[in-house]
């Protein structure tokens, strides 16, 4: 699947989280640096991936989940990406 | 239309001696020397906790410092004597030189907090020359748990602290040449404060999401993406003196994934190869590969123009002990990056791995003991009294060593003021206009959003203010950021998430504009691919040997000022006596 790049509403999920083996604690929703993890206190539902978007792939939820219940998941555009380099080095006014 | 309400109609008022903006390495230890001395601290920080607050909550592996164990290179004064070499005529050694000074002190209180720097193979200090420094001054060491230890630290050393908080404007008292205070609000409750706060020091790190990528994704960005130049914003707004903002920092990264590390791919050997499987590194330098970062950046554009690309990095001739230590080392800077590698099916022991260019930073254009941000004397205070800076929003900067080093002196310098200072008013006028700037996203009845808004930045900056500048680009591109600022009244956010984003991507345009600003007065190019005009590509050292400083005037215009190097280095002087 292929994330939100300026305006291809396409959205991506990140963060996989295993239903099976999520313990409903708050740590991923405590570490992510971007408030882009929500998770419900005190509840059964599971964290929310409220801002796909705006996630670094940092995996700092990954890494600290205590129930290994979590995987980070790169889209198409990082993994093939179809942007060529030329593009990104500046054009003339004209 | 419907308008999200705050959820009190006041704004909680809170009072700090210190208040500390930005919690990462050196908010931290700009916290804890403020606490040596006693003073009431506030820490405020968009993350949760302050132990994963900062750019390196994730992990860091190295530390910069002299120790004095013996080696003659092994000094601060040794290290000083490098620094000139380095900054290429940007910084002030001055302030360079007190930071220099403070690392060994401030690594010792790092060892003291419980912080291990040893090599967990050997116990023992693994030291490596890296950046053409001259000596080992490299600590290698697993800092998986380094921002964890700080942060919990600080806390318990006595410093408060203040989650999910975007301090969006500093408050003055009615000179306007005193900052006391700040606003700010809670990103999840919206709860609003108003913080009376004797000094201010900001440490709110670089500038990002500010140019394109080759993923298109905003936030797959090499550094922090959540570093938005709030701080340099925010003091450039009360009047504050800021430089070397047209200094940028590109990287060269896995094609796809704006990661760091894949300059160390060539420090430990690797070949760059273009698509003819040339290794082209040798026509732009004789160092090959092992060539400065900004000159690897550089020949990589270079090959892009010529049509060359793909560009790979090759390792494949590695022997097979380096590769083994190469792919257990992977995870250290970005704990995803295996994981990548793995998804996108590459071996990069059997493959050789494309690799673009990253989107840019302003952040002290890759050279350490220089910095893209707020002009600070050697107390880490600001052209404004009362307001201090350190980390990589100061003019000194440079990894978490010159973090943790300018924090120190600016947590000590913002006691210093406490001293000085009795009590502190707040102007109304400050107050209202700092509140109605962080409310008017909420209260407009526009529907634009800051996602298009700062898409719109980075296109223009991408094109008319990137890599490779010209006089007729940039006047251009000024001139749509500043059209830009036009549609700022119109952005408007339904959640207080969305409002912190929307005054992250005001504070983004903003940083553009300066940057544009400063990189079209500056016709010349300058320190490889920190500063490069098409139209101006020599380095002129007779005009242009000096820092650019720029604030805003009463009337809002933009007044250029200089900073020239003009201290000798402590060899040359020690050898003149």
């Amino acid at each position: 699947m292929t994330a939100d790049t300026e305006g291809d509403v396409v959205t991506h999920n990140p963060i996989h989280v295993n239903p099976d083996t999520c313990i409903r604690c708050m740590i991923c929703d405590y570490v992510c640096p971007g408030d882009v993890i929500h998770k419900e206190p005190r509840s059964e539902k599971l964290p929310v991936i409220k801002y796909p978007d705006e996630c670094w792939y940092c995996g700092l939820c990954e890494q600290a989940c205590p129930a290994d219940a979590i995987t980070v998941v790169f889209p198409e555009n990082m993994l093939h990406p179809q942007t060529s380099m030329i593009e990104l080095l500046g054009r003339d006014p004209d | 239309m419907e308008h999200l309400q705050w959820p009190e109609a006041q704004l909680t008022p809170l009072e700090a001696e210190v208040l500390v903006v930005g919690g990462g390495v050196a908010g931290c230890l700009a916290a804890i020397h403020a606490r040596d001395a006693g003073a009431d601290v506030l820490v405020a920080d968009k993350a949760r906790f302050l132990e994963r607050a900062g750019s390196v909550a994730g992990g860091v592996d190295q530390f910069m410092t002299p120790l004095n164990a013996g080696e003659e290179w092994d000094t601060a004064q040794h290290l000083m004597s490098f620094v000139p070499k380095l900054t290429d005529g940007l910084s002030d050694l001055a302030v360079a030189e007190r930071a220099v000074h403070e690392l060994p002190r401030v690594f010792q209180r790092l060892v003291d907090i419980g912080i291990d720097f040893t090599d967990p193979t050997t116990g023992e200090y693994f030291r490596t020359r890296a950046f053409g420094l001259p000596g080992e001054y490299h600590l290698n060491f697993d800092g998986s748990k380094f921002k964890h230890r700080l942060g919990r630290y600080t806390i318990g050393h006595g410093a408060r602290f203040l989650p999910r908080t975007m301090i969006t404007d500093l408050v003055t008292d009615r000179t306007g040449e005193r900052v006391t205070g700040a606003v700010g609000f809670n990103c999840r409750t919206g709860e609003r404060y108003l913080i009376r706060a004797k000094t201010v020091v900001v440490s709110t790190g670089d500038i990002n999401r500010i140019s394109r990528n080759i993923s298109g994704m905003p936030f797959d960005s090499w550094h922090f993406p959540y570093n938005t130049g709030d701080g340099h914003a925010m003091a450039f707004r009360r009047g504050a003196k800021l430089v070397n903002m047209e200094l940028v920092e590109a990287t060269l990264t896995p094609l796809g994934f704006s990661t760091q590390g894949t300059n160390s791919y060539a420090g430990q050997g690797a070949y760059f190869i273009n698509r003819h499987g040339e290794r082209f590194m040798f026509k732009y330098d004789p160092r090959g590969e092992k060539a400065r970062r900004t000159i690897l950046v550089n020949a990589v554009i270079e090959e892009v123009l010529a049509g060359n690309d793909p560009i790979y990095v090759d390792l494949r001739h590695l022997p097979e002990e380096v590769l083994d230590n190469f792919v257990r080392t992977l995870g250290v800077d970005r704990y995803t990056l295996p994981g990548y590698f793995r998804q996108r099916g590459i071996d990069i022991r059997k493959q050789p791995l494309p690799i673009g260019l990253s989107e840019m930073s302003i952040r002290r254009g890759g050279s350490y003991f220089r910095g893209s941000g707020l002009v600070v004397d050697t107390s880490g205070e600001s052209s404004i009294t009362g307001l201090f800076a350190a980390g990589d929003c100061s003019m000194v900067s440079g990894g978490i060593s010159a973090a943790a080093a300018m924090g120190a002196i600016a947590g000590r310098g913002a006691v210093e003021r406490l001293i000085a200072t009795d009590d502190v008013d707040m102007d109304p006028t400050s107050v209202a206009d700092a509140v109605a700037r962080m409310e008017q996203p909420l209260l407009t009845d526009a529907d634009e959003n800051w996602k298009d808004f700062e898409n719109r930045i980075r296109h223009i900056v991408t094109d008319y203010v990137g890599m490779r500048r010209t006089d007729k680009g940039m006047r251009h591109g000024l001139s749509l950021l500043r059209a830009l600022a036009e549609e700022e009244p119109k952005l408007k956010a339904d959640s207080f998430h969305a409002l912190m984003r929307t005054l992250e991507s005001k504070n983004i345009r903003l940083a553009a504009e300066i940057m544009a600003e400063a990189a079209l007065h500056r016709t010349e190019s300058r320190s490889g691919a920190a500063h490069r005009r098409i139209d101006h590509p020599e380095t002129d050292d007779v005009t242009w040997r000096k820092a650019i400083v720029l604030c805003r005037d009463p009337q809002g215009d933009i007044e250029f000022d200089y900073l020239i190097e003009d201290r000798p280095a402590p060899t040359a002087r020690s050898a003149a006596s």
